[in-house]
């Protein structure tokens, strides 16, 4: 499901429910990400004309709210607000499902705002099921199921093409060309624009006998029944659901806070495209990285207040996974940091690991999985990885990057650039050329990380300096110039423990050994440093104003003009990592008299807008 | 299509207000000439050069240096082609972004002609309505111009929220001729000491309000037998 869908049921969500009741029984055990609304009292008078307004409804209020909607709110659609609405997605090899469940108060009023669905089964195991292209409603009781289920491309692939060669066809894509005219890729919109130029497929000489197209399409649809048949038999007749079938789900889904997440990224690596040759070349190795990650879930949240909206994160693994995490995350926070993050920063992290700790541990975990493999190209992969082990100076590699690091976003400055101007002779209005100084805007970041051996980089700058005059030393710090986008310069200073990348002029010429007094304040800094191995802080509205607008549309700035006048805070804490999870708490915290829910919508749109 | 007007776009604006412009005509006697069109995007080249870092903007592919230098080729061709229009050349500076242009042509109708032809078939489409207009024409005695609408709707298209950075970019258009002006009728056109050349300047904040500010009607002396 794309990020669009995944944003709108996220949205729609938030304008739910209260009590639990059944709808989450409706969850398929496909399911790999659900998010589920508790909250019932946020946006029931948002009107669904007010709602497709919103960017990310663009795509999906054309495909559920065709018009019929007009002058409605979502209290009109005969949703029942006692239950959860809880939306879901997994992808699988086979196929990629996506929907939602929710609780159903009246039928004839769901079926005003889904008025294109018709009734397929009257009484599918107690179920009533309806379709509408891809999308099936099923309602069982008062709780209903929203699930549109597609066959992946591969598979689809994999079956048309098995029946198309056992007929003893030839390969449809001989005389197939991906390149246009002077080998220019045809682009989507050139290609939509002109529809008359679509190379159609070719019918078949006999009209009852398919062309691998219509083949494709049939296997498609074919496929697409099978899958949604055993989906529903598995729920509607097995009873097995998510809820059923996973008991950390299960236990997760009973919390009270307005809406839960889920997300097992075990289930995900299974289906991982990457791990297909493990899965067939090496299975065992398979089953072992399998069982690395088993236990690998993430689970949230989310707390709407009066004034803040709050994300408790809980990243759960197993127990192996979990020691190199730990080990990691062991790490001692690095003060130096601090002195380089001004407080007038929009946005900052800090991040305290120990790599060789990680690599320690991890080495003492894989290795032996590694070593009981019987392949010979594994054999000297390990048989490498233990030489290297032996061989390299690992003081001087870790002790070059220790893995503790920080940014900083410190907003749009002035830099300094040449240009070349046009100079004219009065009398004749000849031209001719001549360099001058020029500013322009650029976000100014700063990005570092602790470092115990400074002699490493100084040798690496110092042969660079040798090679090309746009390395220089300037004593305090080096200066590598028209380093960015061939225009601007970065300042390496490799000094106090730590070694810094910035293109803030300001920073390497005058606070080379950090801001002082211009620094964070000291309770801005200890909360860095209580904060287990990572910690972050935006200021939204500060963010905003140094955005730089020139690369948006006009609909893109109005957005970022609309949200200017909104303050907000975002902070990231996170707990100790011990072997088995880490905890995460991500607040959002605002001023004004706006809800919560307003307020949410008008971000999640402006994430949708500029990540689109 | 998109793909050429957003190269066209690149080339007369590089989606950025801090440009330069110089538009210089040359007409003769005989109605023969040179045009010379110059885009100074150096000021902006951290920008430019972060737009060509993206596979697209505001859903339109940008094209990269050898894309454009490709096209650029196939519009000197295709202009060189063209009725009464020779020695067509195109100086690209790729570091600090200057475009120059420059044609010869055997009438001012032939020139335009030329490039509304070469725009036409770059493009593949059968139409632009912007190149309807007709910027120039001259009878032997009296030179009306405007500058091409195709850059007028650009300017016009910019972002008016830096209105600073639409001040520092410029447009300056230059007509020269081979026998002395006898008046024009932009009051704000300068004549040169030589009283063959007339220059008008403005910025593009002031372009972008007013897309007249630039013509002028150029009257010349009689011709001495």
């Amino acid at each position: 499901m794309k990020l669009k869908y995944f944003l709108f049921f996220l949205l729609i969500s938030n304008l739910f429910a209260l009590v639990a009741q059944r709808s989450e029984n409706l969850i398929p055990k496909e399911a790999v990400t659900v998010f589920s609304i508790n909250n019932i009292n946020l946006l029931q008078k948002i009107s669904i004309d007010e709602l497709i307004t919103y960017d990310f409804m663009e795509d999906v209020h054309q495909e559920l709210f065709d018009g019929s909607t007009t002058g409605k709110t979502l209290k009109d659609s005969g949703l029942d607000f006692d239950q959860k609405l809880n939306v879901f997605y997994g992808k699988g090899i086979k196929n990629e499902i996506s929907g939602f469940s929710f609780g159903v108060k009246s039928e004839s009023a769901l079926f005003s705002v889904f008025d294109d669905f018709e009734l397929i089964h009257k009484d599918f195991h107690g179920a009533k099921v309806y379709g509408s292209f891809f999308n099936n409603l099923i309602i069982q009781g008062n709780s209903a199921l929203l699930v549109r289920v597609e066959p992946t491309m591969e598979y689809i692939g994999e079956i048309a093409d098995s029946i198309w060669y056992a007929r003893g066809n030839e390969s449809v894509f001989d005389d197939f060309e991906s390149e246009g005219e002077d080998g220019e890729v045809l682009d989507e919109q050139l290609y939509d624009e002109n529809p008359q130029d679509k190379d159609l497929p070719i019918a078949s000489e006999d009209p009852n006998v398919k062309n691998y197209y219509e083949l494709r399409d049939s296997v498609q649809l074919i496929i697409q029944r099978s899958q949604l048949d055993s989906i529903l038999h598995e729920l509607f007749l097995n009873k097995v659901n998510l809820v059923s079938n996973d008991s950390i789900f299960a236990e997760q889904i009973k919390h009270n806070s307005e809406g839960v997440f889920y997300l097992d990224n075990s289930r995900n690596l299974e289906k991982a495209n990457g791990l297909w040759y493990f899965q067939t070349v090496l299975p065992s190795l398979y089953l072992d990285i399998k069982e690395l990650y088993t236990g690998n879930v993430i689970l949230g949240d989310m707390y709407l207040k009066d004034n803040s909206v709050e994300f408790q994160i809980d990243a759960r693994y197993g127990e192996k996974l979990g020691s190199i995490y730990e080990e990691m995350n062991d790490a001692k926070f690095d003060k130096a940091v601090l002195k380089y993050i001004p407080q007038s920063s929009t946005g900052y992290f800090t991040y305290n690991v120990d790599i060789r700790k990680a690599y320690e541990k991890a080495f003492e975990v894989i290795m032996p999985i590694l070593s009981d493999e019987k392949n010979a190209q594994i054999a000297m992969n390990v048989l490498t990885l233990e030489l290297l082990n032996e061989y390299v100076n690992k003081d001087a590699l870790f002790g070059t990057y220790k893995g503790s690091m920080f940014g900083a976003f410190n907003g749009i400055k002035k830099i300094k650039t040449k240009k070349i101007e046009f100079f004219y002779n009065e009398e004749t209005f000849e031209y001719g050329e001549r360099e001058a100084l020029a500013e322009e805007d650029m976000p100014v970041f700063t990005f570092g990380f602790s470092i115990d051996r400074n002699d490493i980089p100084e040798k690496v700058m110092k042969h660079l300096s040798r090679l090309t005059s746009k390395v220089k030393n300037m004593g305090d710090y080096w200066r590598m110039d028209n380093a960015i986008l061939d225009a601007a310069p970065v300042y390496l200073i490799n000094k106090n423990g730590l070694f810094i990348i910035t293109n803030d002029e300001d920073l390497a010429v005058n606070h080379s050994d950090g801001y002082g007094k211009e620094a964070l304040t000291k309770s801005v800094a200890k909360k860095a440093r209580k904060s287990g191995f990572m910690y972050g802080a935006v200021d939204i509205a500060q963010t905003l104003n140094r955005f730089p607008v020139d690369l948006l549309n006009d609909r893109q700035n109005e957005l970022i003009q609309s949200l200017k006048g909104k303050s907000g805070q975002l902070e990231l804490t996170s707990s100790k990592t011990n072997k088995f999870h880490t905890t995460f708490d991500l607040k959002y915290a605002y001023s004004g008299k706006e809800s919560s829910a307003k307020h949410l919508l008008d971000l999640i749109n402006t994430i949708y807008v500029v990540t689109k | 299509m998109r793909y050429f007007v957003f190269l066209v776009s690149f080339l007369l604006l590089g989606l950025t207000s801090c440009i330069e412009i110089i538009d210089d005509l040359s007409v003769k006697s005989d109605g023969t000439g040179t045009l010379k069109y110059t885009v100074n995007l150096s000021s902006s080249k951290v920008k430019v050069n972060s737009v060509l870092a993206l596979d697209s903007l505001d859903g339109k592919k940008v094209p990269s240096i050898e894309e454009i230098k490709q096209k650029i080729d196939q519009f000197i061709k295709t202009l060189d082609a063209q009725n009464g229009i020779s020695n067509v050349k195109v100086d690209a500076n790729y570091s600090e972004f200057i475009f120059k242009f420059q044609c010869d042509f055997g009438s001012v109708s032939q020139l335009q002609d030329g490039l509304k032809n070469a725009i036409v078939i770059l493009s593949k489409e059968k139409s632009i309505a912007p190149l309807e207009h007709n910027w120039l024409s001259w009878d032997g005695n009296k030179l009306v111009r405007s500058i091409p609408e195709i850059t007028g709707r650009k300017i016009k298209e910019l972002n008016d929220s830096d209105v600073e950075q639409l001040k520092r970019g410029t447009y300056t258009s230059i007509t020269r001729f081979d026998r002395v002006v006898d008046k024009f009728e932009n009051r704000e056109a300068q004549l040169n000491k030589s009283k063959m050349a007339v220059m008008v300047r403005t910025n593009t904040y002031r372009l972008k309000e007013n897309q007249d500010v630039l013509e002028n009607i150029i009257y010349l002396s009689p011709i001495k037998n």
